[in-house]
């Protein structure tokens, strides 16, 4: 690119930089690399690197037996490991045949949707710090330590919990903690009303991201992208709607869906909105779990025979997680760990995103672009 | 595709973005002053003031090896495969042994050691035992200095010093 | 649905031997000859009734004699599922061709890279096809059954005996 010399018949010639936004980086939220080659502070290309987090976790699932696959199911994103549990766990169920109990599937949906908000109480406070915010971080997390203890003290651990096993869950919901999460559900929606002053309304963030990195329905499509970033696109697709597992179909709640509200339907702004929409509509079934916990007596899981036997076959079942939407396809040959264990995760395909929709932005506008897809590398790179 | 432009800036437009950004700041400065002036500290200043975990929380395990039956479910369940167990019958004439459970011993354990190093924390071995004899402490303070002597051996006597508080936090 | 796919796919395209794998347990699935994938893509996603306009996985799985390749495709329109399969021979060292889809769905591009780098295929037509998960010198396909990991890797000893049990 060349420019013209104002006074003075020089031309200047200058050449695209190139800027490692490297893997060690605070706005990256883990170990992603995006090559970036800058014309001054617009950005011309942005190339991401993985594979900083492989563990080749599929190769090793291929030598486990079914039910030790759980611990490392759930070290994929481990900010929603409940999620990642219950999607393995109904996949096996339903290839296996075996059957859950009532009140095993009804504190499945309880901490599911406790999991969802606290991966979203994750995402927003994150998303303020790359935009600028430190404030709503703390408070966010505060909330988010309620929940994790009320984790602890049902599964034994903080973030990666081994709750969720084939056939059911690992221990029973005591009383007591049903009366601790009636509290917290009270006290929370109170707090989303406090977020929205606080950040959702707030003219910097507004300024920030409404208009930027604007990804519409075909965009979205074309690439495979779901969960909160396909919604913010206006499309109304969600899983526990279209295809429910589970017992979703027994609970009522909405659909969050981007409606342009601040800028063009699809931008950062959209997205983010889904995803405060999505923790008050969690709530909601949250309180509609409780209720039928209490009614619910009988077993929290079915027994099953130590090497849990599955026929030869082959199964595809996607679930929706915080992030989109995941899927695990299994194929068996009948012995006691899956022949071939593959998982589709749905940050993979939102980053493979990123290098067709950045160049013409300027820098601080690709940190709030990576900021709103909300990316959980282990689950990128397995 | 990415940024696009809100149209012409108007005067009215002008002065209602400043009036915007003005009212939306100081809304959240209020919030942040009431939590200044109101909320309590939640920092716990540790080592001095510490939090009592949960029971059944999956910290360091303990295994009594005084009734354990020598099955190896454990040491199969692992994921990471770090329970080493050598076991050895025992003679056809010796004395009767009976586990709390009422099953009967056949078996001597010469070797019972846990690498907690490579243990993942998972509980997987503790539910799969039938004697209920290996289970989580709420144990986590036992960082050593070299990474060899987190291979613990459960037959030592250090190890059995360690079972009347273990027992306390058994599920 | 699927009685319904194989028949049009083999009006339209002649030679795509398009046969219905029904399973009893878990999920049915159609395979076509690999020689036409591009084409059976191409009408699945444009054909009115169908409408598949999102690509899910692409995976690879190896069997003694052959890499089976199956691309699970989906319809967010009319809300269903499908699964294609094709067999790719193995022929020695060198590794399975097959043409690249990347022209239909733009998702290919990252997953056939994934491919390529743990089972082996080579993606015919693909803009860019490199090593996405493993690192950039690494030798060999790790979701092969025969992989066997080297000795070295740039000087260092992969798993020295020293530190193994």
């Amino acid at each position: 690119m060349s420019v013209e010399f104002i006074g003075n018949d020089e031309k200047i010639k200058s050449e695209l930089l190139t800027v490692n936004m490297g893997p060690q980086h605070p706005a990256t939220h883990g170990v992603l690399r995006v090559e970036i080659k800058t014309d001054s502070e617009i950005v011309a290309e942005a190339i991401p690197h993985i594979g900083y987090l492989h563990r080749c976790m599929e190769k090793h699932c291929e030598n486990a037996d079914y039910r030790a696959i759980v611990p490392f199911v759930d070290r994929m994103d481990y900010l929603a490991s409940m999620n990642m549990e219950l999607g393995y766990a109904i996949t096996i169920e339903k290839l296996a045949s075996i059957a859950v109990p009532r009140r095993a599937e009804v504190i499945r949906v309880l901490v599911s949707e406790l999991q969802r908000i606290a991966s979203h109480l994750v995402a927003f406070g994150t998303y303020g710090i790359d935009i600028g915010a430190f404030t709503p971080f703390l408070y966010a997390f505060d909330q988010r330590e309620k929940i994790i203890s009320f984790f602890e003290s049902i599964s034994g651990g903080r973030l990666l919990y081994n709750y969720i096993s084939i056939g059911g869950v690992s221990r029973d919901v005591s009383n007591d903690l049903i009366v601790g999460l009636e509290k917290f559900c009270a006290g929370f929606e109170d707090q989303l009303k406090m977020y929205d002053t606080l950040l959702t309304q707030n003219k910097i963030f507004i300024e920030r991201t409404a208009n930027v990195g604007v990804m519409d329905k075909d965009y979205c499509y074309d690439y495979g992208i779901t969960g909160p970033v396909l919604r913010g696109a206006g499309v109304e697709w969600d899983l526990r709607k279209k295809k429910p597992y589970s017992i979703y179909n027994e609970f009522n709640f909405e659909v969050a869906v981007g409606k342009g509200l601040k800028g063009c339907v699809g931008d950062c702004w959209d997205r983010y909105y889904v995803r405060m929409v999505e923790m008050e509509q969690s709530v909601k079934i949250i309180k509609q779990a409780l209720v039928k916990l209490r009614e619910e007596g009988g077993e929290f899981t079915t027994k099953v025979p130590r090497v849990i036997k599955v026929p030869v076959g082959e199964i595809y079942m996607r679930t929706e997680c915080p992030k989109g939407e995941l899927g695990y396809h299994i194929i068996s040959d009948g012995k006691k760990g899956p022949y071939r264990f593959k998982v589709k995760s749905p940050c993979f395909t939102n980053v493979s995103a990123l290098g067709e929709i950045a160049p013409g932005m300027m820098i601080a506008d690709l940190v709030a672009t990576i900021g709103s897809l909300d990316i959980v590398l282990g689950e990128v790179d397995r | 595709m990415t940024t696009q432009t809100d149209g012409q800036l108007t005067v009215k437009k002008y002065f209602t973005n400043i009036w915007d950004a003005v009212s939306s700041i100081s809304k959240g400065m209020a919030i942040t002053m009431g939590y200044v002036l109101k909320e309590k500290e939640v920092t716990l200043q540790y080592p001095e003031e510490k939090e009592t975990l949960p029971k059944g929380t999956r910290m360091r395990l303990y295994n009594d090896v005084d009734d354990c039956i020598g099955c190896k479910a454990c040491a199969t369940a692992c994921p990471v495969g770090c329970i080493t167990i050598a076991t050895e019958k025992r003679a056809v004439d010796a004395p009767e042994k009976k586990s709390s459970k009422g099953t009967a011993i056949k078996f001597d354990l010469t070797q019972y050691t846990i690498d907690k190093a490579l243990c993942c924390f998972c509980g997987n071995c503790t539910t799969v035992c039938p004697t209920e004899c290996l289970f989580h402490t709420t144990e986590f303070e036992y960082s050593t200095y070299n990474v060899q002597d987190l291979k613990i051996d459960y037959l030592s006597d250090e190890a059995r010093s360690w079972k009347e508080k273990a027992l306390k936090d058994r599920l | 649905m699927h009685n319904e796919i194989v028949g049009l796919l083999n009006n339209r395209i002649k030679g795509v031997e398009a046969t219905f794998n029904k399973a009893e347990v878990g999920d049915s699935s159609i395979s076509v000859n690999p020689a036409f994938i591009v084409d059976v893509c191409k009408l699945l996603k444009e054909s009115g009734t169908h409408e598949f306009n999102v690509l899910q996985v692409i995976t690879g799985c190896d069997y003694p004699e052959y890499l089976e390749l199956s691309y699970i495709i989906a319809s967010f329109i009319n809300n269903t599922e499908l699964i294609l399969k094709v067999k790719l021979q193995k022929q020695g060292d060198s590794l399975p061709k097959i043409a690249s889809v990347s022209d239909v769905w733009k998702a290919a591009n990252w997953l056939e890279r994934e491919c390529y780098d743990m089972v082996g295929v080579e993606f015919t037509g693909h803009p860019d096809c490199r090593r996405i998960l493993c690192p950039d010198g690494f030798v060999g396909y790790p979701l092969r059954k025969d992989f066997k990991s080297e000795e070295s890797y740039n000087g260092m000893v992969i798993n020295p005996a020293s530190k193994m049990k």
